[in-house]
């Protein structure tokens, strides 16, 4: 449908969910239990209709009185006096049983008003209020259903797009009327909120939109305080066919910290992820943090940190202590830092926060860390895995690469990548980061065990975290009292064995002896 | 304090305490789409008073109604044109926000005979 067919709602995200506006003169119910948003969202539709896309609108109301309404819509900036004063939006308050009556009177006064006025837009609020008018008997035998109809046809007959709020629930025939009116609206949005532990959770979901298609599923809805309501496509739902989608790139690229390139095989493919598995304190956020620096100060590419564990602050401060100035780059904004409380973290506007993020500031290159919090604070293993997937995907289709920074649990040796949620299939490659006790000391290393369509090393390199980051330990040199790391085997499953030298062919252990 | 309010009163023209009632009423409904009849359910007065008090109110240019439609009119609040009278208005639809100010109009107005008052309502 072309953009015109279409009318745009104007809240946030509401018209992406419908894939770009819903088609004019659509009759859109919105049902839902009390407190789910409804009046707010008719509101919003009219609001953002005058303001945003100069089209008047009507308000009618039965039981609320529109002082309250004006002074409710004053809360979020929105100014009705003025509109109405201006001529472009109109509250009017009567009874289900005058608003039946004028939209079939041939003189009605309300739809000369609205001719009047030039109006494009309407709400009604509650029209589950018309059913009770109606006898129990009316009610049940169509009554209910001629007076929807009416309604319905009214509406068209003027060329206005009407938003009808229905409350589920407050009518003694109240799922008959609610089936009811799904079948004779055009567009039906249902409004839910429920419990989420402790928490309340408002959602909503387009059951049918006639003539379009739209984003199934049930989506997050957000009250905000400064705005109105902002609707966040469900992270589950796959990304729309665009043919213009890169599939994948043949470009490979630098990433400039040498642990990683020297392994890798000289650097990896443009939008390719990496999930770099360590324990705690090997230096995961270090190797983050400086692929982030030096894409931002050498590859010129802008990078996003993304973090449920540190502020901003603190990772700017403790990059700082290891000569990693990040101060400049978040201040000229080539490095973004986006932290989230996992408290309660709602996971579909944090993942529309992330790809605002990465789409306002053209970001190229992006470090998570860590995944662990994410599990932790997603709790399902279903929705952890879809946030997962849509962010690889998402990284993919803009030629991102992307670093997923997970901790591994088991201190011991490891026994699997990702013990608790086993993604390690979904990314390209794939780092381990270890800690290797030798004599009476810990060692970092670092091994690639998988990197797709790259020539890459096996390797296990020691490195060490100092003034820069992490520097690769040359393989000849011998820091430390005891014999090089390549003087060993079993270093993954930290009881490594010592090999004599001797024994050694070409740099590599050929004879095991143990001494 | 009391003075003011007899002389807002005054400059508005409201004597009853019915004509105060159905002139809150219009003011916060903004734009009613109803009748008298229903103004008079839903404020406890019978619709004789509502439908009299609605033409005076009309007269005094305090509302404006539109034609009459299937029984039903508009009744939308005008803003007096004349400063003094907007000012008193504006005074005492402030005044009629807390219950002290309430008590006080109430004090002021003269109550609808009980024979044709079914519930007073202030507010």
């Amino acid at each position: 449908m072309s953009e015109s067919g279409l009318v745009k709602t104007g809240i946030k995200g509401l018209d992406s969910i419908f894939l770009g506006g819903i088609p004019r003169t659509n009759v859109i119910l919105v049902q839902g239990v009390t407190g789910s948003g409804k009046t707010l969202m008719g509101l919003e539709f009219i609001y953002r209709g005058i303001t945003e896309y100069n089209e008047p609108g009507l308000v009618v109301v039965f039981e609320t009185n529109p002082d309250k309404i004006i002074r409710d819509a004053a809360g979020f900036g929105w100014n009705l006096d003025e509109l109405q004063q201006q001529k472009k939006l109109q509250i009017i308050f009567t009874s289900p049983q005058v608003f039946d009556q004028e939209l079939r009177s041939p003189d009605s006064l309300l739809l000369e008003t609205a001719s009047e006025m030039g109006a494009q837009r309407i709400f009604v609020d509650g029209i589950g209020l018309l059913n009770l008018g109606l006898s129990a008997r009316d009610s049940v035998h169509g009554g209910y259903r001629e007076l929807l109809q009416q309604l319905i046809e009214s509406l068209n007959r003027e060329n206005l797009t009407a938003m009808l709020s229905l409350e589920v629930g407050i009518t003694r025939v109240s799922i008959a009327a609610v089936e009811m009116a799904d079948f004779l609206a055009d567009t039906v949005i249902q409004l839910g909120r429920e419990r989420d532990g402790r928490r309340t959770r408002r959602c909503l979901e387009v059951l049918k939109s006639r003539g379009q298609d739209y984003e199934a599923g049930e989506h997050t809805l957000q009250i905000t305080g400064s705005r109105g309501l902002e609707i966040f496509r469900r992270v589950q739902a796959p990304l729309r066919a665009n043919s213009k989608q890169p599939t994948s790139s043949t470009m490979r690229s630098v990433i400039g910290v040498e642990a990683v390139d020297t392994l890798i095989g000289g650097g990896i493919f443009d939008g390719s992820t990496t999930m770099v598995v360590g324990v705690s304190g090997v230096g995961k956020t270090v190797l983050g943090t400086q692929i982030l620096r030096e894409g931002a100060l050498r590859q010129k590419t802008r990078g996003l940190l993304i973090s449920l564990d540190e502020h901003p602050a603190q990772i700017v401060r403790n990059a700082q202590t290891l000569g990693l100035n990040l101060e400049e780059q978040v201040a000229d904004g080539t490095i973004q830092i986006l932290f989230e409380s996992p408290q309660e973290l709602d996971i579909d506007s944090h993942y529309a926060r992330i790809i605002q993020l990465i789409e306002k500031h053209d970001i190229q290159r992006m470090v998570i860390d860590g995944m662990t919090s994410y599990s932790t604070a997603i709790g399902e293993v279903s929705v952890y895995r879809d946030f997962f997937h849509a962010l690889v995907a998402y990284s993919k289709q803009r030629l991102m690469t992307t670093f997923f920074n997970y901790e591994n649990p088991e201190f011991l040796g490891i026994s699997s990548y990702m013990p608790d949620f086993p993604l390690s299939s979904i990314v390209d490659n794939l780092i381990l980061m270890s800690l290797v006790e030798i004599n009476n000391s810990l060692h970092r290393c670092i091994s690639v065990v998988k990197a797709r369509g790259s020539k890459h090393s096996f390797d296990t390199r020691e490195f060490v975290i100092g003034q820069g980051g992490i520097t690769l330990v040359p393989l000849e040199q011998n820091l430390a009292p005891e014999l090089p790391l390549q003087s060993y085997s079993s270093l993954l499953s930290r009881a490594p064995t010592r090999f004599s030298l001797a024994k050694r062919i070409n740099g590599a252990a050929a004879v095991q002896v143990k001494e | 304090m009391e003075l003011s309010v007899q002389n807002c009163l005054d400059g508005v023209g409201i004597s009853l305490l019915s004509e105060w009632d159905v002139l809150i009423f219009v003011h916060r409904h903004g734009a009613s789409l109803t009748s008298a009849d229903q103004i008079a359910r839903l404020i406890g007065y019978e619709s004789r008073v509502v439908s009299d008090v609605l033409d005076r109110l009309e007269r005094e240019k305090l509302i404006e109604r539109s034609r009459p439609s299937q029984g039903v009119r508009f009744y939308r609040i005008l803003t007096p044109t004349d400063a003094g009278r907007r000012r008193c208005l504006q005074q005492l639809v402030s005044l009629s926000e807390s219950r002290a100010g309430r008590l006080l109009l109430t004090k002021r107005l003269k109550p609808v005979p009980s024979e044709i008052r079914a519930r007073t309502t202030i507010g």
